[in-house]
């Protein structure tokens, strides 16, 4: 029988090695909750606006409090050579001895001069940011794509949520063949004036985060130390 | 002609209510009309009517900053619990029965400045500086910290850790990839 999936849904081209890649993620899916000494787990957060800072900074503090010592850290344009390395010693010098370093930022240059391959995108539940955030992983996806997972900020509900996030992924699937990870939402009703330990607001930061390290989420940068002393 | 301007921080309570009733239109954001130059009650503060015919509060105070923002907030409710009598009374407003907007003037910002403009969108703050001259006296307003709103309530690392890069535009740094006819109709809708 023919295939009567519309355009939309169909991917542009089969990339077994992509699916590969992604079904092995899930498959070795083992969650831990030790800290290995000295590594550095970096999350980038490429922020639709400035104004989303505070789910960057709320989730740290779920992640803290679920174990997991995390700060939220400054990420500087790059310059020159040497990337890791000096990513590595930023971070530890912001954030010490931290397990997770999220690093909140508008820009998707700094993310591409960095070359994560993990990047999470916080975008708001309307069309225009949609919209925006599809330049954004079309722009990153001219270099070595990194895997894309998608938080949706001040949807209704879960459908609306479900309906946002299904646009851009079938969308990046379909035009850049880039398949993305939905991660979460926060609905309308959870908003940064809410009290920090507020009930409902904890839940879903919960479920984001968990999903976070489940899925290993994260760009794991070199030993610390071993960069310390190559540097 | 020679301009001689100086400050001064000394200014006259009912001096300062006359130049704020002068300056209404800045502190409204258009046109505006005096409804009550001194409500009845604490503070004392202007009641105005900006372009779109909504009541706006004025409370100020020469000295403290606090007590022109509680005596503000005082009087909104006051008003907001008096809507039908306001609209009978002040036919400007049109019987559209708006909840009042606050303007808070004072020397300086009230404590807590930030946090108040996060949670309050509807709240706007001025500070002002009394100028001299040629013996004239006049305000200069200037609109408190709304730029300050990403970071308020928040721990301070936290607010140094917010990226101030410009956003991103087609001419900016790395131009945003254009988009084909299809893809420009893909998301024309949800």
């Amino acid at each position: 029988m023919a295939c009567q999936l519309s355009p939309a849904w169909q991917r542009k081209a089969v990339a077994s090695g992509r699916l590969a890649k992604i079904s092995a993620r899930f498959l070795s899916d083992t969650p831990k909750t030790g800290q290995d000494a000295g590594t550095c787990r970096a999350i980038p957060f490429l922020l639709d606006n400035p104004e989303l800072v505070w789910v960057a900074h709320d989730l740290c503090g779920i992640l803290a409090e679920r174990g997991h010592s995390s700060m939220l850290c400054h990420l500087h344009e790059p310059s020159g050579d040497e990337q890791y390395p000096r990513l590595v010693e930023m971070l530890h010098n912001q954030a010490g001895d931290c397990e997770f370093c999220l690093l909140p930022t508008t820009s998707t240059d700094t993310v591409l001069a960095h070359a994560f391959d993990h990047v999470v995108l916080l975008v708001p539940a309307n069309l225009d940011a949609v919209l925006n955030a599809y330049h954004r992983i079309k722009l990153l996806a001219q270099q070595n794509t990194p895997e894309i997972g998608v938080v949706v900020v001040g949807p209704r509900d879960q459908h609306a949520a479900w309906r946002f996030f299904r646009k851009l992924a079938v969308g990046s699937l379909r035009y850049l063949d880039v398949p993305l990870l939905n991660l979460g939402f926060l609905p309308e009703q959870v908003t940064p004036e809410h009290a920090a330990h507020d009930h409902h607001r904890n839940n879903f930061l919960t479920r984001i985060s968990e999903r976070l390290l489940r899925s290993k989420f994260y760009s794991t940068l070199p030993d610390r130390k071993v960069v310390r002393e190559n540097v | 002609m020679k301009l001689c301007i100086k400050t001064s921080d000394v200014i006259d309570r009912e001096v300062l209510r006359t130049l704020l009733i002068d300056a209404a239109n800045e502190l409204t954001g258009g046109k505006s009309q005096l409804l009550e130059p001194k409500l009845p009650w604490d503070g004392h503060p202007i009641l105005v009517a900006d372009a779109e015919l909504h009541p706006v509060l004025i409370s100020f105070d020469p000295v403290n900053s606090q007590s022109a923002l509680l005596s503000g907030l005082q009087a909104t409710e006051q008003i907001a619990t008096a809507l039908p009598w306001v609209n009978q009374v002040y036919a400007a407003l049109g019987n559209q029965q708006r909840p009042p907007r606050l303007v808070v003037v004072s020397h300086d910002p009230p404590p807590g400045a930030a946090a108040l403009l996060v949670g309050c969108p509807d709240l706007k703050l001025f500070s002002y500086k009394v100028l001299k001259v040629n013996e004239e006296t006049g305000l200069y307003l200037e609109p408190v910290g709304r730029h300050n709103e990403v970071s308020a309530g928040m721990p301070p690392e936290t607010a140094a850790a917010v990226m101030e890069e410009p956003a991103e535009t087609p001419n900016g740094p790395v131009a945003l990839p254009p988009l084909s006819d299809e893809e420009k109709n893909y998301f024309q809708q949800l």
